[in-house]
């Protein structure tokens, strides 16, 4: 089965290959397709999140075809290259997609496989929109030509702030986090959001072990400091624990989580009873999605694959395809400099699936779009309604 | 006050377990002068097993929850001394004369052996036992919290101990194994089974281990194949602070280390709160090197 679909995967990849190499011989001409790499595992450990990216990128570009193309008349065409989630095929598929001379490259799935083909992408000046990789560290390299249509880490730690001062509306928080770079990411974020709205007081602020299983000390004390919520933006091991422990020492304060701790697990670990309105903070399911684009593009999935993409990553990677294509309609060019630039300096509010699209200057997406998620009776994870 | 009461209680009900993985070491040390290093996995087992247990039909409501906890935790004790047992025969008994380093690499080598056999069994997972399977009670007490498990915890820990402490300083067998304890060749001329001594005390020690698998299981019901690295790790400090070998010792080095952790944590920092305990542990060393309770094994003269 496994051997059957990567032989797929290469047939369709020789397919490709020989299109582009027949548009080149005949000269790229005013109504040759314009060639978007789309760089994702689509075979290995993540493969199904590579097959979703591909399905979601084929739509928009099926849809963006249907409607005759950009330019006035070229049509977009997707080159797939599988970097298998690891950060060393990833560094090679850069080199291909270069040597494609793909115009732009929507991609990929992970920080630390992003890492190696933005440097390289970056190096040759290509225009390249990940859309799975949040670590914060990816935008501080003072990088021209990368981009990200998934919100960086510390954002969610912006939407928690609001979430406590506007929905929540309550006065005392607690921060925990476990000292790994996105716990703590996380939690500093969340800290200097909350602290510069000024509304919501942080009560308690401190560290547990990840791998530890008794937190009852720390709990006890942040028991003491009597919060009404408590922010854990570590991992669903110990969110777990800490959830049950804070209930036996006799706090009722509301359990918030971070994206890493939503996890069928987590109700495992705490037991459906003390889960249950447990809430997480995370990137919206697409399913959860609530604009018109959403609803379109849900459909149309739902209508090629039988079900909704079962996780929230794939479809920023049909928003990428979108600003590239907004991006070279706007200019009129297929120059990956006039590209980028337009896209931080000048895009704004572009209507995506995940909401309204624009970037700050060094190329993260704007705004924070995020969901709270609630804890059902029986154990699931629903949005949130106050 | 009341907060540091708490963090007493929850001191003394983690150091109870540490107390009586540490006796397993301390017992087997006292007698053969070797370190079981696959100790730690015998307590990863017993949580195992009584997660098995728990999870299975047992406790479907034929008997009463109080019965079933106690069939559970026997029968995990039993399996996991069991294993002990089996373990003392093909990997050390075997290495008996040759050094001790020989032994301790044969003891490593059966911790690796354990850990992946469960992951391989049970799966790579975290685990948790059912939500039903102790019911969570929790009273206030002056001012302090105490949960229904903290209380079976050092209830059953406390009488596993003084029951330990009774049959070795009491009975004829326990003589047995302090006179072994002390010189296995004097002792064998006295009439004593040297070999059945050391089964014995490989059927106690992994029992007791296998128990505070179990209490540990119910306590925070989550398990996972490496859990018995970190807990070995922790109660063989216990047994060196209380003086390996020593059997109160263990008992005195696990309740001190649970204490020592939980106000580490309380007062000072979750995160330093390892650093503070090995750094009393350096402090009690250089003064104490025998540790706490070290200098009563000098009975030899």
């Amino acid at each position: 089965m496994r051997g059957c679909r990567s032989c797929l995967a290469l047939v369709s990849f020789a397919l490709i290959l020989v299109l582009g190499l027949g548009t080149t011989v005949l000269g790229a001409g005013e109504t040759a397709p314009i060639k978007i790499g789309l760089q994702a595992p689509v075979t290995g450990q993540w493969a199904y999140e590579g097959e979703m990216a591909r399905n979601c990128v084929q739509i928009v570009a099926g849809e963006i075809n249907g409607k005759g193309g950009v330019l006035g008349g070229r049509k977009i065409e997707i080159v797939v290259g599988d970097d298998q989630c690891s950060p060393k095929q990833s560094a090679l598929v850069a080199q291909r997609m270069i040597s494609e001379k793909v115009v732009a490259v929507i991609g990929t799935y992970g920080s630390s496989v992003t890492e190696p083909a933005a440097t390289i992408y970056e190096r040759q000046g290509i225009l390249n929109i990940a859309y799975g990789a949040t670590a914060v560290q990816l935008t501080e390299h003072g990088w021209k030509y990368f981009f990200r249509t998934c919100f960086r880490d510390d954002r969610q730690g912006a939407f928690f702030a609001q979430f406590v001062n506007e929905t929540l509306k309550v006065g005392n928080v607690a921060i925990l986090h476990d000292n790994t770079t996105f716990g703590k990411g996380l939690a500093e974020a969340a800290r200097a959001s909350l602290e510069k709205a000024n509304k919501a007081k942080i009560v308690f602020y401190d560290v547990v072990t990840p791998g530890e299983r008794d937190f009852t000390p720390i709990l006890t004390r942040m028991h003491r400091a009597n919060p009404d919520v408590l922010y854990f933006t570590g991992y669903y091991p110990e969110a777990g624990l800490i959830i049950r422990q804070m209930r036996d020492l006799g706090s009722q304060a509301i359990f918030v989580g971070g994206n890493a701790a939503i996890n069928d697990e987590f109700v495992e670990i705490a037991g459906k009873d003390v889960a249950k309105g447990a809430l997480m903070t995370q990137e919206p399911m697409p399913t959860d999605l609530k604009y018109p684009e959403s609803k379109a593009f849900l459909d149309e999935y739902i209508l090629r694959h039988n079900a909704p993409p079962s996780s929230p990553w794939p479809v920023y990677a049909a928003d990428a395809l979108k600003t590239i294509a907004a991006a070279i309609d706007a200019t009129g060019s297929t120059d990956s400099k006039v590209l980028a630039d337009y896209i931080r300096d000048k895009m704004e509010g572009l209507p995506g699936i995940t909401g309204p699209i624009g970037f700050d200057e060094v190329g993260d997406r704007a705004g924070a779009i995020y969901l709270a998620y609630e804890v059902t009776a029986d154990g699931k994870f629903q949005p949130y309604e106050p | 006050m009341a907060l540091f009461i708490e963090q007493l209680v929850n001191g003394l009900t983690v150091g109870a377990v540490y107390s009586l993985v540490a006796l397993g070491y301390t017992m087997v040390y006292g007698v053969m002068r070797m370190i079981n290093f696959a100790h730690g996995d015998f307590f990863m087992i017993g949580s195992y097993l009584g997660f098995t247990l728990v999870s299975s039909a047992l406790l479907g409501g034929a008997i009463p929850l109080w019965a079933a906890l106690i069939v559970v935790v026997v029968l995990s004790m039993a399996g996991v001394a069991l294993l002990g047992v089996i373990v003392e025969r093909a990997a050390y008994r075997p290495l008996r004369r040759s050094s001790r380093l020989t032994a301790v690499v044969s003891a490593i080598g059966v911790s690796i052996f354990l850990q992946n056999a469960v992951m391989l069994i049970w799966g790579p997972r975290y685990r948790a036992y059912p939500p039903w399977s102790v019911p969570s009670i929790t009273w206030q007490v002056g001012g302090i919290y105490i949960n229904f498990m903290q209380v079976l915890i050092l209830a059953v820990s406390f009488g596993l101990m003084v029951a330990l402490y009774l049959f070795v300083q009491r009975t004829t067998v326990g003589a047995a194994i302090r006179a072994t304890a002390i010189d296995h060749d004097t002792a064998r001329l006295m009439g004593i089974d040297v070999d059945q001594i050391i089964r014995l005390i490989f059927l106690i020690g992994p029992a007791l281990g296998a128990a505070a698998g179990v209490l540990l299981g119910l306590y925070y019901r989550q398990i996972h194949f490496t859990v018995g690295w970190t807990y070995g790790l922790k109660a063989f400090t216990a047994a060196i602070m209380g003086g390996i070998g020593n059997i109160p010792g263990a008992m005195v080095g696990g309740l001190l280390l649970g204490i020592l952790e939980m106000l580490g944590a309380g007062y000072i920092s979750s995160a330093w709160k390892d650093v503070f305990v090995f750094l009393i542990l350096i402090l009690l060393l250089m003064f104490r090197p025998t540790g706490l309770l070290g200098e009563r094994i000098a009975e030899k003269v």
